[in-house]
C-alpha cells in the first residue's frame, strides 16, 4: 500500500433517481431516490466497504459509479478522469480498468458458454490476445483463482457456487483492472465457502494491488475485508470511517442499531440490544429532516426538520447526525 | 406508510428466560423425540441419503437449533417430521414421536389433523408461503377453521388475536390487508401468527429470518423467543447462520451430509466444539468488533460439501478434515458421548 494515500476514485454528490410512471400516458408520478447525494473517496490499494440494509441504495451506488446505470447528478473522478464526461467509446475503453463481481454466481455466468469463452470474453471485447496466447492467459487466470486449467471446456452448471464465484472473479481480473466493485460477492455462498472466497479476494488484492469497492449487507464480512466503511440508509451515507472506528465505536445511532442487531455466534454474548422500531420507510417519499428520525431512539424535534449534513466529527470519521 | 408502525417496544431488551422462572423447577418432558430417522431420495442416478439416522429430542418450552450448510439435510429433517416428503423421497426408517405418538405410522388423514394444529411450520420466504389473492386475516382464520369447529366470525376474531400476539399494530385493520401490502418483516409476523393460532405443541421455523434485513431479523428472533417462553412452545430453529442459532437455541445439532455430527448444549457446542467440522465452521465466520487484532486470513475449511450421491466411506467430512487418518474412512463413525448431553461423531474428538 502506498505511504501517501492517493485517491483512485472520488465520488461527489452522486444521485440516482428512478422515475415511477403512472397512468395511461406514463406520466412520471414520483421518483425512487435510490442514491441521494453521496460523496466518498477510495484510495489506491484500499477496500472501501459499503454497508446497509436492502433498499438503502448500495447496489445502485456501485452500478452508477461504473456507469452501468447513468447517474442523474454528481461527479465521479476515476484515476484522474471525469467518468461522466466520457463518450460511449471512451467509456468502453476505460471500463478495462473497472470491473464488477456479482452476487449471484448462478445468474452472472451464461449457461451456454464454456468457462473458456466466459473468462476470455473480456479479451474478445477489447481485442486483446488471440488464439493460443488467449488460451494461456485464461489458464493462468483460472490458476490464479484456484481452479485447474482443465475446467476450460466445461459449462457453469457443472460447478458449485464457490467455484462459479471463482470463475466470475477470474473474468473480472482478466483485463488487470485497477478497481473492482464486488457486489455481495459472498452472500449466496455457504459459510465454509465464504471464507475461501474472502481469503482469495484479499490475496488477489495483495498480488495485483487492487482497489475494492465492497458492497454487502453482512457487517462482519465488511468489517473483516474493509479498510474503511461507509454506512448507507435510505440513499444517504450516514457514517464513514475506518473499519475499526465504525465497528468498535459506532457514533451514528443507525450504525449503532445495525451493529447491535448482528447476531453473534456465541450464546454467552447474548446482549442487550437496541431494537429498532418499524421498517425502513419508502425511498419514494423519505421522511423530512433526518431520514432516520422515524426509527431513531434518540431523535429530537430538530431531527424532523433539519437534515443533518455528513460532517467530520473526528479524525477520519464523518457522521450525519445532529446529536453526535 | 410503513414507517409509522411501531413493531416493537422501543427499548425491548432481550433477557433470556427471565420471564419463565418455572422452567427450571422440574425436568421438562420431551414434546418431540426423533429416533433414527432416515429419509432417502430414490433418484435415477442412485440413492441420496438426505437424512441418515438422525435422532434428537425437543423438551417442552425449549429450542433446538439445527445448523448446517446447504444440502446437509436440515430442511429435509423438518419436512420428514411433518411428513411433507414427496417422491422420489421417502421416509425409510425411524420414528417421530410427538408427545409419545409415532407420526410415521399415522394415516395421511390423521396426519392432516396434526399439521397446523400440533406442529406448524414457518418458512423462509413469507411471500411465497402466503396466498397473494386472499387477505392475511382470512388466511389465518382458515387455519383455525381447518382444525376446529368454529364460526367464521370466531375464526376471524382468533386471527386478529393471533396478530396482536405477534405485535402487529392495528391488527383489526391489518387483517384486511393483502400480503403485498405488508413489509417483509410484517409478512413473517403473519406467518408466525398463522403458525401459532391453533396453539401447537411444536413449531418448526426453517430459516425464518434469512430473507430479512438484520434489524428486522433481530425483531423476529426476539418475538419468536418471547412467544416460546410465553406459550411454553417447543421450537426447532433451522438456520445456516451460527449467529442466529446462538441467539435462541438451548440445544444445538450440527448436520453434515445428512448426519448429525455434533449435538449438545449451545454453550458446549459453541465454546467447546469437538467435531472438526463444527470447529471449522465457527472459526471461518468473521466476528464483529475484531478489526483491532485481525487483518489476517480467515480460517477456511478446504474443499466443498460432498455430493450426497457419492459419499466417501466412513466419515463424510474426512476428505476436508485436518485430523483425518486412515481409520476415518474404514467404517461408519458412531455418535459418541464426550460429556453430559454432548455427543460427537468423530473418532478423534
Amino acid at each position: 500500500m502506498p505511504d501517501v494515500a492517493q485517491p483512485l476514485l472520488s465520488v461527489q454528490h452522486l444521485k440516482k433517481y428512478f422515475p415511477i410512471h403512472r397512468g395511461v400516458f406514463g406520466r412520471v408520478a414520483a421518483h425512487v431516490k435510490a442514491v441521494d447525494d453521496i460523496s466518498f473517496t477510495i484510495n489506491k490499494g484500499e477496500t472501501f466497504g459499503l454497508v446497509g440494509e436492502s433498499g438503502c441504495g448500495k447496489t445502485t451506488a456501485g452500478r452508477a459509479i461504473l456507469r452501468l446505470l447513468e447517474p442523474d447528478a454528481g461527479t465521479i473522478q476515476f484515476d484522474g478522469i471525469d467518468l461522466l464526461s466520457l463518450g460511449k467509446e471512451q467509456l468502453r475503453r476505460k471500463r478495462r480498468d473497472m470491473q464488477i463481481i456479482f452476487q449471484d454466481p448462478y445468474a452472472s455466468l451464461n449457461p451456454r458458454m464454456t468457462i473458456r469463452t466466459i473468462v476470455s470474453e473480456p479479451f474478445a471485447i477489447h481485442h486483446i490476445a488471440r488464439g493460443s496466447e488467449r488460451n494461456d492467459r485464461v489458464a493462468d487466470l483460472l490458476k490464479t483463482v484456484g481452479l485447474d486449467s482443465s475446467v476450460m471446456n466445461r459449462y457453469p452448471h457443472e460447478f458449485s457456487g464457490g467455484q462459479r464465484q471463482r470463475i466470475g472473479i477470474a473474468r473480472a481480473l482478466a483485463l488487470k483492472p485497477k478497481l473492482i466493485v464486488a457486489d455481495e460477492p459472498v452472500s449466496a455462498l455457504d459459510v465454509s465457502i465464504q471464507a475461501q472466497i474472502i481469503n482469495l479476494l484479499a490475496d488477489l488484492q495483495q498480488q495485483f494491488g487492487l482497489t475494492y469497492l465492497f458492497i454487502s449487507h453482512a457487517i462482519p464480512v465488511i468489517e473483516h475485508i474493509s479498510t474503511r466503511i461507509g454506512v448507507m440508509y435510505l440513499g444517504k451515507l450516514v457514517e464513514v470511517g475506518t473499519s475499526q472506528q465504525i465497528c468498535t465505536a459506532p457514533k451514528h445511532p443507525y450504525t449503532q442499531a445495525l451493529l447491535s442487531a448482528v447476531p453473534i455466534p456465541d450464546p454467552a454474548a447474548r446482549k442487550e440490544r437496541v431494537v429498532l422500531r418499524g421498517d425502513v420507510p419508502t425511498p419514494i417519499d423519505p421522511p423530512a429532516g433526518c431520514r432516520f428520525h422515524t426509527r431513531c431512539p434518540i431523535a429530537v424535534d430538530r431531527c424532523k426538520i433539519d437534515e443533518p449534513p455528513l460532517r467530520q466529527i473526528e479524525d477520519g470519521r464523518d457522521a450525519a447526525c445532529h446529536l453526535v | 406508510m410503513t414507517d409509522e408502525r411501531s413493531e416493537c417496544k422501543p427499548d425491548a431488551k432481550r433477557k433470556r428466560d427471565s420471564a419463565q422462572p418455572q422452567e427450571t423447577l422440574q425436568p421438562s418432558r420431551d414434546v418431540l423425540e426423533v429416533k433414527n430417522l432416515k429419509t432417502y431420495f430414490f433418484t435415477d442416478e442412485g440413492i441420496v441419503k438426505a437424512v441418515d439416522d438422525v435422532s434428537f429430542r425437543v423438551p417442552k418450552g425449549k429450542t433446538l437449533g439445527l445448523v448446517g450448510e446447504s444440502g446437509c439435510g436440515k430442511s429435509i429433517t423438518a419436512m420428514s417430521i411433518t411428513r411433507l416428503i414427496s417422491p422420489p423421497g421417502r421416509i425409510v426408517g425411524g420414528e417421530v414421536l410427538l408427545n409419545g405418538r409415532n407420526l410415521i405410522s399415522l394415516s395421511e388423514r390423521e396426519m392432516r389433523q396434526v399439521r397446523g394444529a400440533q406442529i406448524s411450520m414457518i418458512f423462509q420466504e413469507p411471500m411465497t408461503a402466503l396466498n397473494p389473492v386472499l387477505t392475511v386475516g382470512f388466511q389465518i382464520a382458515e387455519a383455525v377453521s381447518a382444525h376446529e369447529r368454529v364460526s367464521k366470525r370466531e375464526a376471524w376474531a382468533r386471527a386478529v388475536e393471533a396478530m396482536k400476539a405477534v405485535s402487529i399494530p392495528d391488527a383489526e385493520k391489518r387483517a384486511k390487508d393483502y400480503p403485498h401490502q405488508l413489509s417483509g418483516g410484517m409478512r413473517q409476523r403473519i406467518m408466525i401468527a398463522m403458525a401459532l393460532v391453533c396453539h401447537p405443541a411444536l413449531v418448526i421455523a426453517d430459516e425464518p429470518t434469512t430473507a430479512l434485513d438484520v434489524t428486522i431479523q433481530a425483531q423476529i428472533l426476539e418475538l419468536l423467543d418471547s412467544l416460546r417462553a410465553q406459550y411454553q412452545l417447543s421450537l426447532i430453529l433451522i438456520s445456516h447462520d451460527l449467529g442466529v442459532i446462538a441467539e435462541v437455541a438451548e440445544t444445538v445439532a450440527v448436520m453434515y451430509a445428512g448426519k448429525i455430527v455434533e449435538i449438545g448444549a449451545a454453550m458446549d457446542v459453541f465454546h467447546n466444539p469437538k467435531h472438526p467440522y463444527t470447529q471449522g465452521l465457527l472459526r471461518s465466520v468473521p466476528r464483529l468488533g475484531t478489526s483491532v487484532e485481525k487483518r489476517d486470513r480467515l480460517y477456511a475449511i478446504e474443499g466443498t460439501v460432498p455430493n450426497l450421491l457419492h459419499l466417501p466411506g466412513g466419515c463424510s467430512f474426512a476428505p476436508r478434515c485436518y485430523k483425518r487418518t486412515a481409520e476415518c474412512t474404514l467404517a461408519e463413525i458412531p455418535l459418541e458421548r464426550v460429556a453430559e448431553l454432548h455427543e460427537v461423531r468423530c473418532i478423534h474428538a
